[in-house]
């Protein structure tokens, strides 16, 4: 059993997100839960890759793809996570805030949390604070993650953070930001986390779990 | 579709042109002018004999020189005999130059009589060891293609040390050598060490493993030394380099273009001489080309004018079909500072840009005075990405990627595309030492400058272990040419302290 854990931590480092799928229907016919194959198989491949991104060895496509492939095999496993009551890591709600159209940071901090182990929902760009409110209610993530790429809407960000506490929910996420313009000093100011890029938010998002629990 | 190229790719080497043909064949044609009007000096009884039994004039014999005037038609004669291409291979057999228009290679420069200690910092004498380390980081750049010493081993006697400076550059690159020679007896030793470092003259025969520098003396003067080197290597089939200095202003003509015609007046001498004494003589000419800094005196090698001249320079042997001498990565900055960075990758990008063959002195400083492995390091990765811009945009259908485009769509992203996967690592240059970190990162991994990251790749290399390149009796039989050079000179003031 272990040995098809391994092939599917190898397709993960190697980004076969075409072959994986197979090999995880595999693992399950062979007997393997959803539990090990998310965190046996999937995630030491993913933090292989974080690792080696991290030394400069391996570049955002080929990380892009390996998160690809874990995405894929969790299509096939979600089904047995719902039924058995796995939860993943923790749940990540991102989006550009209100008056910016930058959408590429942030979807690599998608890709980035996802292959972390974060369940990521993305509210997409030009996301106005009562929308950000709105989801913490339905999708209830314990990080919500704020993204500008602008001077002039990095305010937005702010607004957003009290549209959060003006509706009481403020205290039931932790909230991170980042951007090209945002600085831990502006972070600080408004009473939010940062991280500097994309690797660095999957990293902070874990912190950010590990503390609050 | 499009049609009319459906065949092939549209694909162009980005170039950059200094001189019009019409300009190029004015100069040529006055320089002609020149060799049959003005004549050089030549201080060599035998190259006088050489020239004028192929039909020179020769006028004015002194004591100890002639004024030798060439006709056009020995210039057309020996254009037609001299080689269009050279090539010369390491002794690893790897390394090697195929120099013809276009080809470009980089390397170092020679002879500086100060290098700065790469781990102190100071300026100082040069020693066989740091010959030695020179050699041995060229060894480990991939954008240094040819070897000349960087430094006299001023640790060794000054009537040989020739012969211990090659060794030195032996024990640390198998790339080719661009040597230099006291004398006639130098050039002879180390032909010796060449044949015993390749297994023999007819191995040598096969790819020569040195070229020989030769300096005509500007202006228009050829001095005993040089023609004798000269008509030693056309005997003995060792490929040269004949690269007269003019100094725009003190040397030849303020303008540039009064200087181009002298240079080449110089050069073609050397061919002509050359094709002589030995049809198919290899000569690679050049090089060496800048202006006298109107205040301090010196020779510029960080000057827009140096760049300018090897470019056009560069031009004129290109229609001329000869192979070419020329310079860049160097400055006239005293250390390796912001002044060496931006001087050599302004003159490092010109001569890349005008496909320069043998581009020489990479890695000085101080005007020539002083070598610097720092620079030498910050120089490859400034190649690297002349060379990146050199590769051109390839324009395929395939490359245009409309299909791609189409895909993704307004508002997409092209990060996770197949097309992306497949080609980043070969169409998108990579940094070595150039940092393109956020601040953070950069931060957080010690907020070096750039001349820290290269100085501490300076140190790297030279504390790698590395296999030795001569084995223990080759080593030995290399070591005995130089001691046996130093036993026949031993009666003669070798005074070793002379160059400190």
């Amino acid at each position: 059993m272990s040995e098809i854990l391994q092939q599917i931590t190898t397709a993960v480092m190697q980004g076969k997100k075409d072959e994986i799928a197979q090999i995880a229907q595999q693992a399950i016919d062979e007997g393997s839960g959803a539990e090990d194959i998310l965190y046996k198989g999937l995630m030491p491949g993913m933090d292989y890759v974080s690792v080696e991104f991290k030394a400069g060895r391996v570049f955002v496509p080929e990380v892009m793809r390996s998160a690809r492939a874990m995405l894929n095999v969790m299509e096939v496993i979600k089904p047995l996570m719902v039924e058995k009551g796995i939860s993943m890591v923790g749940k990540v709600l991102l989006g550009t805030v209100k008056g910016d159209l930058h959408d590429i940071g942030k979807n690599l901090v998608g890709m980035m949390c996802e292959g972390a182990g974060f369940e990521v929902r993305n509210l997409g760009i030009n996301v106005e604070p009562e929308k950000f409110v709105e989801a913490v209610k339905e999708f209830e993530p314990d990080i919500v993650g704020m993204s500008a790429l602008l001077t002039t809407t990095m305010r937005s960000m702010g607004d957003t953070v009290k549209a959060l506490e003006e509706a009481g929910v403020r205290d039931r996420v932790q909230i991170m930001i980042g951007g090209a313009p945002v600085s831990q000093a502006f972070a600080d100011k408004i009473g939010v986390a940062y991280a500097p890029d994309a690797a660095a938010a999957a990293d902070k998002a874990k912190e950010l779990i590990a503390n609050s629990r | 579709m499009m049609v009319n190229r459906h065949n092939y790719d549209v694909n162009a080497t980005p170039t950059f042109r200094v001189l019009s043909e019409d300009q190029i064949e004015a100069i040529y044609y006055a320089s002609l002018r020149v060799l049959y009007e003005t004549g050089v000096r030549v201080y060599d009884s035998e190259g006088v004999d050489v020239a004028q039994s192929g039909g020179a004039i020769v006028e004015d014999t002194t004591e100890k020189s002639s004024l030798v005037k060439v006709p056009h038609y020995m210039v057309d004669k020996a254009r037609a005999t001299v080689p269009s291409k050279v090539v010369v291979i390491g002794p690893d057999r790897k390394h090697r130059m195929e120099l013809y228009k276009n080809q470009i290679y980089y390397g170092g420069g020679s002879d500086t009589p100060y290098t700065i200690d790469p781990y102190t910092g100071e300026r100082r004498r040069s020693t066989y060891n740091d010959v030695k380390n020179c050699a041995r980081i060229a060894q480990a750049l991939p954008n240094y293609d040819f070897h000349m010493s960087l430094g006299i081993t001023q640790d060794t006697a000054v009537g040989t040390y020739d012969r211990w400076q090659y060794l030195a550059m032996l024990e640390g690159t198998s790339k080719p050598i661009n040597i230099t020679a006291v004398d006639i007896e130098g050039v002879r030793d180390q032909l010796e060490m060449a044949y015993i470092r390749v297994g023999g003259k007819e191995e040598w025969r096969k790819g020569p493993i040195f070229t020989l520098y030769i300096e005509p003396v500007s202006p228009l003067s050829h001095s005993q030394e040089v023609i004798q080197k000269l008509l030693f290597c056309c005997d003995n089939h060792i490929p040269f380099v004949y690269t007269p200095c003019p100094l725009a202003g003190a040397t030849a003509p303020t303008t540039l273009a009064g200087l181009l015609v002298q240079a080449l007046a110089e050069s073609l001498f050397g061919i002509v001489l050359s094709q002589l004494r030995n049809p198919g003589a290899q000569i690679i000419i050049g090089g060496l080309m800048s202006n006298m800094d109107m205040l301090s005196t010196i020779y510029s090698y960080g000057s827009p004018e140096m760049a300018l001249l090897s470019a056009a320079y560069t031009d004129i042997t290109k229609w001329l079909r000869v192979p070419e001498y020329e310079t860049a990565g160097c400055s006239d900055a005293k250390l390796f500072d912001e002044q060496a960075a931006m001087e050599g990758a302004i003159n490092i990008a010109t001569s890349g840009l005008i496909g320069g063959n043998m581009i020489h002195d990479v890695g000085y400083l101080d005007s020539g005075l002083t070598s610097c492995p720092e620079l030498m390091v910050a120089s490859d990765e400034m190649i690297d990405m002349v060379k990146r811009i050199l590769q051109g945009i390839p324009v395929t259908p395939e490359a245009m990627a409309l299909d791609v485009m189409e895909q993704v769509g307004p508002g997409g992203h092209f990060m996770e595309h197949d097309h992306t996967y497949e080609r980043f690592k070969t169409e998108i240059w990579r940094p070595k030492l150039i940092d393109r970190q956020n601040w953070e990162n950069w931060n957080m991994a010690g907020g070096k400058r750039y001349g820290e990251r290269v100085h501490d790749r300076v140190v790297e290399i030279l504390e790698a272990e590395t296999e030795p390149l001569l084995d223990d009796a080759m080593y030995q039989e290399l070591r005995r040419v130089c001691e046996l050079a130093d036993a026949r000179h031993k009666d003669e003031e070798l005074d070793v302290k002379m160059f400190v």
